[in-house]
């Protein structure tokens, strides 16, 4: 339990960082919010009253601490791009639809690919299957991601008419169609992290393999087969699911892209957008509950070892 | 035909008709699409051309813009001025419906008005300091200026002079209530607006569609695939680089119209070398705009010699052969002016216009030519308007002004004093001649003052003022009732498929 509570507490003093770090970074960036707001047409009085309009003539403290008020009563305020129309919470609530299903899918993807080329790769290791397999890998890990999507947008989409250009309908007015929408995103999201999880999977599978514990396994007559995947495969996968869980912090970061590239309305191009227009409250919403939502799953994973992994479990 | 192939053709149908499904297309309704969100729909509040291009179709004000740049009639049925200048008398159209079902009243229109004069209330206000009073009469509004003010009807079509039911006051930016063809039903910030017919819009004709979706996609290359693919029908304005991908495409029209944007390349007249005119003369010489215009915006702009756009009509005056292309001059200038061996500056481009970073690179490419060695620096919206707009700290620049229906608010921002006058400019005669050409009630002497000024701007050569760039409309061809304005609007009403 004590475990558990430490990583509780450290996940909350990052989240105080996080929150912290973002904000005083877009104080220190060029550029004024009711500037981008009156734009070529700007004169002092009209920023001034902006300004004011959108609490921006207090001190940074002050703003920072009544942000971080607001936040703990589960307000994160209201965006300032939609002259203060949207609260930032709804922004977010109507894109985690988006982001989440779409990384979701994307990680399914990627460790349904890796886990069996992986594994193959490591019980053929040197063999043509391994080098095949390598091969792609390094392919995946070469190619950028927003350049494939607009290839798999032309040739999928505008081609063959498989898939919607762009854009996604919403869940409850067209759930098929929404879910046909993150299919091509989502593969071009998972192939990068595919191609790094293949390799994760295939060395710690042929560090296992050289274990005693293997040999005792092949010893007493185990089939091969049993032997990599009841032997090896659980095993490898401790350090499979710490590895996929940093990939899943690039996958957040790659929707950023992705979502633009398809047209998505989720949570990368809100944050996205809130930078571009130094949408304080909606930057340092978005951030906040992505650094969240990370640190939720790798607090996840961190209780997953002790079922995991027994070794754990005892060092409490 | 083996099992594998069978179940990849099955999957590959049931995906299309997957795809087929999702698409929301009849005959009385389009899709359009638009880069951004708007900022909201409160006309005192919202800035963004990308919110006062769809509030044309919300909301109304006394009087609009024509596609001619002409003032006609809206929620006033007519106007008259006092001989003076002084007083503007406007009579209301009868039986015109809020979207929430009320009729308008005068009293109305006195209330929203007097918000938008109001400099607490609105940043808007400042272009309406000249107002003394509004009133109703029965039927009739009346308001007083301080001073004659030409420019003030003009001001009366934009977003912010719109009339809404102050009983909406409060959602307004979200739920815009408005007296205009179509209501907006829904928006989903970052995704689509839904705009719906008004059943009781007093205009019996419009609007002629159902309902129109505003889809938002920031990519140009995802747009122009979204049209290709029918999920989208119209692009109202479209990026130039992607003119070559749809030009010619069987089934689909380009319209093209001068937006009235001013192109230009800023200088900073207060910063040496710039402040020296040859040196300025120099560089318009240097600058050829044809080929700017061909490698920027694919051949669709018309050259401009000063700040205003031929789209404003009466007003413009033909000032590109002031300077023509003549590298010879230009280096005997940069001579005479102590730079033979010409100089290097820096120019700052814009990162979110692709235009003008394109237009910026091929002057740059010129202007080295004659010896003007310039460092090309991108530099980020945000960073643009504060470091360059508003500190002025730079030495070239270049952007696009929007036009506005009257040639006073483009023509301001070059007096002294003015907080916009971004190149620094300042002389003694332009600031009294634009006074001036507020205070002129006889139309055909105000027109001769503001071609004075475009003139002194071109005179002085204040920047390089590059071109109007083309609006490019694309949709199919079955799609009719598109209307181009000199001004920022989308106009939706008239939009119908052919039968």
């Amino acid at each position: 339990m004590m475990y558990l509570l430490k990583k509780l507490f450290g996940m909350l003093a990052t989240l105080a960082v996080v929150s912290i770090l973002t904000f005083f970074t877009l104080f220190v960036l060029p550029g004024d919010p009711a500037l981008l707001i009156l734009g070529t047409e700007a004169d002092p009085g009209a920023l001034e009253l902006v300004r004011a309009q959108l609490g921006l003539d207090r001190p940074v403290i002050v703003q920072y601490a009544s942000w971080l008020g607001g936040v703990v009563r589960g307000d994160f305020g209201r965006s300032l791009t939609f002259s203060r129309g949207y609260a930032v919470a709804d922004l977010i609530a109507a894109a985690l639809p988006v982001t989440l299903p779409l990384a979701a899918m994307a990680i399914f993807l990627a460790m349904a690919v890796a886990i069996p080329l992986g594994t193959l790769a490591a019980s053929r290791r040197g063999k043509t299957a391994d080098k095949i397999i390598l091969g792609f890998s390094q392919a995946g890990l070469s190619i950028p991601a927003f350049w494939l999507g607009i290839l798999a947008i032309q040739f999928f989409a505008v081609r063959l008419g498989w898939f919607p250009p762009g854009g996604m309908p919403r869940w409850s007015a067209d759930p098929l169609g929404a879910l046909n929408s993150l299919i091509l995103p989502a593969l071009i999201l998972a192939l990068p992290r595919a191609a790094i999880l293949t390799r994760i999977v295939r060395t710690a599978m042929l560090e296992i393999l050289k274990e005693d514990y293997i040999r005792t396994a092949r010893g007493k007559g185990l089939p091969e087969t049993a032997v990599i995947l009841k032997h090896g495969l659980s095993n490898a996968l401790v350090s499979v699911s710490t590895v996929a869980g940093i990939q899943l912090i690039q996958l957040v970061a790659g929707t950023v892209v992705v979502e633009q590239v398809f047209s998505l309305p989720g949570l990368g191009r809100l944050i996205l957008s809130a930078v571009l227009l130094r949408d304080l409250p909606l930057v340092q919403g978005t951030i906040f509950v992505g650094a969240a939502i990370i640190l939720a799953v790798n607090f996840l994973l961190d209780s997953l070892y002790p079922i995991l992994d027994p070794r754990i479990r005892g060092v409490q | 035909m083996s099992r594998f192939l069978r179940t990849g053709i099955v999957l590959a149908i049931s995906l299309t008709l997957i795809a087929g499904c999702s698409e929301p297309q009849t005959r009385d309704s389009v899709v359009v699409a638009i880069p951004t969100d708007p900022d909201g729909f409160h006309p005192h509040h919202s800035v963004a051309a990308a919110s006062a291009e769809i509030a044309f179709n919300i909301y109304e004000g006394l009087v609009k813009a024509a596609p001619d740049g002409s003032i006609v009639p809206a929620l006033a049925e007519e106007w008259s001025v006092s001989a003076d200048g002084l007083e503007y008398t406007f009579t209301l159209r009868r039986g015109v419906k809020f979207h929430n079902g009320r009729e308008m009243t005068p009293d109305d229109v006195v209330y929203c008005l007097s918000r938008l004069f109001d400099p607490e209330v609105t940043s808007k206000a400042a272009d309406f300091a000249g107002v003394k009073g509004i009133r109703a009469q029965g039927d009739r509004i009346i308001i007083t200026l301080h001073r004659p003010d030409a420019a003030f009807l003009a001001l009366l079509t934009e977003f912010g002079a719109v009339i809404y039911p102050p009983e909406n006051e409060e959602n307004l930016s979200t739920q815009p209530v408005g007296t205009g063809p179509f209501v907006l039903t829904d928006w989903q910030p970052n995704d689509q607006l839904t705009l719906v017919k008004f059943e009781q819009y007093w205009n019996p004709e419009l609007p002629r569609l159902k309902q129109v979706i505003l889809k938002i996609i920031p990519e140009p290359a995802a747009m122009v695939n979204s049209l290709f693919t029918g999920h989208v029908d119209l692009i109202p304005r479209l990026e130039p680089d992607y003119l070559h991908q749809v030009e010619g495409k069987d089934g689909f029209a380009v319209l093209a119209a001068p937006m009235n944007l001013v192109q230009l390349l800023i200088i900073n007249n207060a910063v040496a070398p710039f402040d020296d005119l040859r040196v300025r003369q120099a560089m318009n010489y240097a600058v050829n705009r044809e080929e700017i215009i061909q490698g920027a915006a694919w051949g669709k702009g018309t050259p401009i010699g000063s700040n205003l756009s031929p789209a404003m009509d009466i007003w413009y005056t033909d000032l590109t052969d002031m300077y023509p292309y003549d590298p010879q001059r230009a280096k005997e200038l940069l001579a005479e002016a102590g730079y033979p061996d010409g100089f290097s500056a820096t120019l700052h481009l814009p990162a979110p216009y692709p235009l003008h970073r394109g237009a910026g690179e091929i002057l740059a490419d010129q202007l080295a030519r004659v010896g003007i060695d310039l460092k090309i620096r991108v530099i980020e919206w945000g960073a643009w308007l504060e470091q360059i707009y508003t500190n002025r700290d730079f030495e070239l620049t270049v952007v696009g002004f929007t036009g506005r229906l009257d040639p006073h608010t483009m023509l301001n921002r070059y007096q002294s004093d003015s907080r916009r006058n971004t190149s620094n400019f300042s002389n003694a005669e332009y600031d009294e001649l634009l006074d001036q050409g507020l205070l002129e009630a006889d139309p055909a002497k105000r027109v001769e003052i503001y071609r004075r000024l475009q003139t002194i701007l071109a005179r002085e050569a204040v920047n390089i003022f590059i071109m109007d760039p083309n609006q490019l409309a694309v949709m199919p061809e079955k799609l009719k009732g598109w209307r181009n304005y000199p001004v920022y609007v989308l106009d939706l009403a008239a939009l119908e498929w052919e039968k």
